[in-house]
């Protein structure tokens, strides 16, 4: 139906959006990769000469960096592994029916919208601090000693500070898809004697599956990124225990002033982010043609 | 897929998913509540829930130590002017590929998104330094302009999601009456499209609101928003936990009620429409 005047048109209000995007993307990515093939750092001002591959070779054979991807992979998998598991669970019991439910919902999705410097602080100081804490007033109580979460086992207290945040995404996005069920296929599957364990695992389990990578590959975006969380707990200590890729770099770039390292170190972010993205668009683009 | 069951069962669910839904809630009640206790009372053992001298002075405590009211007024205007610049440039966008899609529609939707998956990190160097030579760090006018950016994609998403619902046929029949393209879109499409803008805006507000990885790395004493004002407190002097408390309240609450009016909207805009 469309005319050429209105195709012209379209074209014209589309184009503010991607070229702003495209800058977005374009001017900062070239520059990193400059960036990654120079001995650039801001402390050691005069030229900063082009050698190669050179930062590339110094990140990964960092130590630090076999810890900080092991950190990463260990947290969004903990982290998905708590919120995908607990979100079933959830989303399970918060379609059933009860008295009260549209408030339980709003209990259950209201630590989403905390902001994640307010959440990792509380958790930090109010819940998992050895001395002051909930946590460990809670242990004395049962003559226990108080457990130094943020010492003792920092990356652990981080997945589960960030679990608490992600849990009601994933509740919230498995209860709309479990509502989408059919309550006929169920009645039919129960009148040939099913239990609930068949019922989840042949029916219930299927359904959610689209919903479930939904969750998985979007939380899995937003999760390679986690840095507030970090920043204020742990500082990616003790040591390097608790940083992850983004901390790494964050740490070379801003606190050591290492342009070219950092660069780098944000070029291997991009393409492990990539390798998770292509799976991504992939489930989204299927669902664009539905 | 609920069904009937019996008053027991409905009972016995009742309780569980009280006593999970407060216990998830539980952290959020806590902060409340430690907001009104005196720095004393906020580590007592054992800790003291209700029954306590209530007490406001941690919120003017807040504000003293360090102007609470400057950063607030901050992600007011951060979060809010993001978003509307966001919708300018998105809204015109999005009605584009809704209703006059071409053959790159689809590629440029996927293309938008994938700017959604470079990992922040990895521009992080060049945007800093760019910041710099421009006079950018610590300004609001910065902020705005690096979260536009990183939300725009969603916001363009998730208005052709909303737009694609709105039939096609309805434009067609205003075209054949013979409107311009302009009154089409001020007397036949906005009427339609307010709800779908109206989330978009709600849901961008909260992302920005709460958004922590550029709020802290570009921000300083300045133009530093709630996010990066709160992590102030991660070093903090003496006795802080009602201070923080207090502040924490203050950040999260607009956010917290917004979102649960929201909270429908939320689905499909995170999914970016692939779950409703």
């Amino acid at each position: 139906m469309a005319t050429q005047h209105s195709r012209a048109a379209a074209r014209l209000m589309i184009s503010p959006a991607v070229v702003v995007l495209l800058l977005w993307m374009i001017v900062p990515l070239a520059l990193t990769l400059y960036f990654s093939t120079l001995r650039y750092n801001l402390l050691m001002p005069g030229a900063n000469p082009f050698v190669g591959l050179e930062n590339y070779r110094y990140f990964f054979t960092d130590p630090a960096f076999t810890t900080a991807l092991v950190n990463t992979l260990l947290l969004v998998g903990g982290v998905l592994v708590i919120t995908v598991g607990g979100g079933i669970a959830l989303a399970l019991l918060l379609d059933q029916e009860m008295f009260g439910q549209g408030i339980v919902r709003l209990l259950v999705i209201a630590p989403f919208f905390v902001m994640p410097t307010v959440s990792a602080l509380v958790w930090k100081n109010m819940f998992m601090d050895p001395v002051n804490g909930l946590f460990g007033y809670i242990a004395r109580a049962f003559g226990a000693q108080p457990f130094e979460w943020l010492t003792a086992a920092p990356l652990f207290s981080i997945i589960l500070i960030v679990s608490w945040q992600w849990l009601p995404f994933a509740t919230l996005i498995l209860l709309t898809a479990i509502q989408s069920l059919s309550s006929e296929q169920l009645e039919a599957a129960e009148m040939d004697g099913a239990g609930f364990g068949s019922k989840f695992l042949w029916i219930i389990l299927p359904h959610l599956a689209r919903a479930i990578t939904v969750v998985i590959l979007i939380q899995t975006i937003f999760l390679l990124s986690i840095f507030a969380e970090i920043l204020v707990t742990t500082g990616g200590g003790p040591g390097v225990a608790s940083t992850n890729l983004t901390y790494l770099v964050y740490i070379q770039s801003l606190l050591q002033f290492d342009v070219g390292l950092g660069s780098a170190g944000g070029v291997v972010a991009i393409v492990l982010a990539n390798i998770v993205a292509i799976f991504l668009m992939r489930m989204i683009g299927k669902n664009l043609d539905a | 897929m609920a069904r009937a069951v019996t008053t027991r069962r409905k009972a016995v669910n009742t309780a569980i998913a009280w006593t999970i839904g407060l216990l998830i809630f539980f952290p959020i009640l806590w902060t409340f509540l430690t907001s009104f206790k005196t720095e004393a009372e906020a580590i007592s053992s054992p800790p003291a829930f209700l029954f306590f001298d209530w007490t406001l002075e941690n919120y003017g405590a807040v504000q003293e130590r360090s102007n609470y009211f400057r950063h607030f007024m901050n992600s007011v205007v951060i979060s809010i002017g993001s978003t509307v610049i966001g919708l300018i440039i998105a809204v015109p966008a999005a009605w584009a590929m809704a209703f006059v899609p071409g053959r790159q529609t689809r590629n440029v939707l996927m293309w938008m998104l994938s700017t959604k998956m470079l990992p922040p990190v990895g521009v992080l160097v060049p945007i800093y330094l760019i910041f710099r030579d421009f006079g950018l760090l610590d300004t609001r006018t910065g902020l705005v302009i690096v979260l536009t950016l990183i939300n725009l994609p969603i916001i363009v998403w998730m208005l052709y999601t909303y737009f694609r619902e709105i039939p096609g046929e309805i434009l067609e029949a205003a075209r054949m009456d013979g409107a311009s393209l302009r009154n089409e879109i001020i007397h036949v499409l906005t009427p339609m499209a307010v709800p779908g803008i109206a989330s978009t805006l709600l849901l961008n507000v909260i992302l920005a609101w709460n958004e922590a990885f550029w709020t802290l790395n570009l921000t300083a004493a300045n133009a530093a928003p709630l996010t990066a004002f709160i992590a102030s407190y991660s070093s903090p002097e003496g006795l802080f936990y009602a201070k923080l408390s207090a502040a924490s309240t203050m950040a999260i609450a607009p956010i917290l009620i917004i979102g649960w009016f929201s909270q429908k909207q939320l689905v499909r805009g995170l999914t970016f429409g692939a779950v409703k």
